[in-house]
């Protein structure tokens, strides 16, 4: 496909987990900083308001926890994304539990999105981000997992749980829904 | 609002954005948008949402990395074997060592003797030398060892101090009286105690019998 994606990548993160399971203690911040800031991007998207760092230190701690279950035949960030997708999901339910609040549907994704508002500042990209704002939660998790991440389809699918086909259609779909808000 | 029909160009714009194109495609795609207003519209879209979304609060990974687990506890790693020394080993060392310097010891002083410097050798009554004990180099120097020299026709001792004693063995011990039988086993006696004298060369001792006057 004549992507030009660092193949050091993928074996690095291998090898620094081997150092790590070796006891070497540094390549665990190795780790962290490699893939932090993408999980902090990634819990965003996700909606995620003032608890991102603490999001992003529970993924890293479960992950950790049972790197063993990793296999190589997936990236790291890819897994990573997938357990954090899923421990949001699951503070959400637990929060909704608790709140006793309506049922949190792709329909009302967009009202639990306000986070974005202090990152951008220009107006192109405040409207971009009303753009996203708007589209379901799976399309636009979809949809900034292909952009910002540089996700293949196939990985995306492994993270939201869904096909690759679906995954191709969720992006599309909000492709047009953002162009549609932007420039119509 | 309308999509680009090239469905193989519009996949990778989302690379082209990323700038994850190796050259040769990414020159492929951009001579493609050039061309196109739908996908230079939709690329145009792709740079500000990733313009939007590129910067994520700042993490404090020391404090991740502080609430990590600790990495699993790691056996060290086995040191080479190396084989016990046996102390057979040192046995076997000691034994070669002795053979060998048992045996040079030999050679030169056989040599010494050939070439007459050891006079103090060639002086002994060689004819004295009534029991040779063969030491084990004894093979190893008998290869390069003279002829034996001759010795004196070998006669039992017990026999010459029992015709001294003046002592008859024709009918067997049984025929001794009790005077007799103790004169005998004195002399047997005699013969046990007598000192054992090292000999001038290796591996020969000399018995030296002890024989009071009055049993001569």
């Amino acid at each position: 496909m004549g992507k030009d994606r660092d193949p050091n990548d993928d074996s690095t993160d291998v090898a620094l987990i081997a150092r790590w399971k070796a006891g070497d203690e540094r390549a665990a911040t190795e780790l962290v900083e490699r893939h932090a800031p993408a999980l902090a991007r990634f819990a965003i998207s996700l909606g995620e308001r003032t608890d991102v760092d603490e999001v992003v230190q529970d993924t890293f701690v479960r992950a950790f926890g049972s790197i063993d279950s990793f296999r190589a035949d997936s990236a790291l960030r890819t897994w990573l994304f997938t357990i954090e997708r899923r421990l949001i999901l699951d503070r959400r339910r637990s929060e909704r539990r608790r709140r006793d609040d309506t049922t949190l549907d792709e329909a009302d994704a967009a009202t639990e999105f306000d986070a974005l508002d202090g990152l951008v500042a220009e107006e192109a990209q405040a409207r971009v981000t009303r753009a996203v704002e708007r589209l379901s939660r799976l399309q636009r998790e979809v949809f900034l997992l292909r952009v910002n991440e540089g996700l293949s389809y196939k990985e995306i699918a492994e993270v939201v749980g869904s096909t690759e086909g679906a995954a191709r259609v969720h992006y599309h779909n909000a492709m047009r829904a953002v162009k549609e808000l932007l420039y119509v | 609002m309308f999509d680009c029909a090239n469905v193989e160009m519009r996949e990778l714009l989302p690379e082209l954005a990323a700038g994850t194109l190796d050259a040769p495609t990414r020159a492929r795609v951009e001579a493609h948008v050039a061309t196109c207003t739908e996908c230079a519209s939709e690329l145009e879209t792709l740079r500000l949402v990733r313009g939007a979304f590129a910067s994520a609060p700042a993490v404090d990974t020391r404090r991740i990395v502080a609430a990590l687990p600790k990495p699993p506890i790691v056996a060290p790693l086995p040191r080479p074997q190396v084989a016990p020394r046996r102390w057979m080993d040192w046995r076997v060392a000691a034994a070669l060592t002795m053979v060998t310097v048992g045996g040079l010891s030999v050679v030169v002083s056989q040599r010494r003797q050939q070439n007459g410097e050891d006079g103090h050798a060639a002086a002994l009554p060689r004819a004295e030398t009534t029991l040779v004990v063969p030491p084990p180099v004894r093979l190893a120097v008998d290869t390069q060892a003279p002829a034996p020299r001759p010795q004196a026709p070998r006669v039992p001792s017990a026999t010459i101090r029992a015709e001294k004693a003046q002592l008859s063995f024709g009918g067997g011990v049984d025929d001794l009286d009790r005077a007799s039988l103790e004169a005998l086993m004195g002399v047997l006696d005699e013969i046990e105690r007598a000192p054992v004298a090292p000999s001038a060369e290796p591996g020969r001792v000399t018995v030296l019998p002890i024989i009071s006057d009055d049993t001569r």
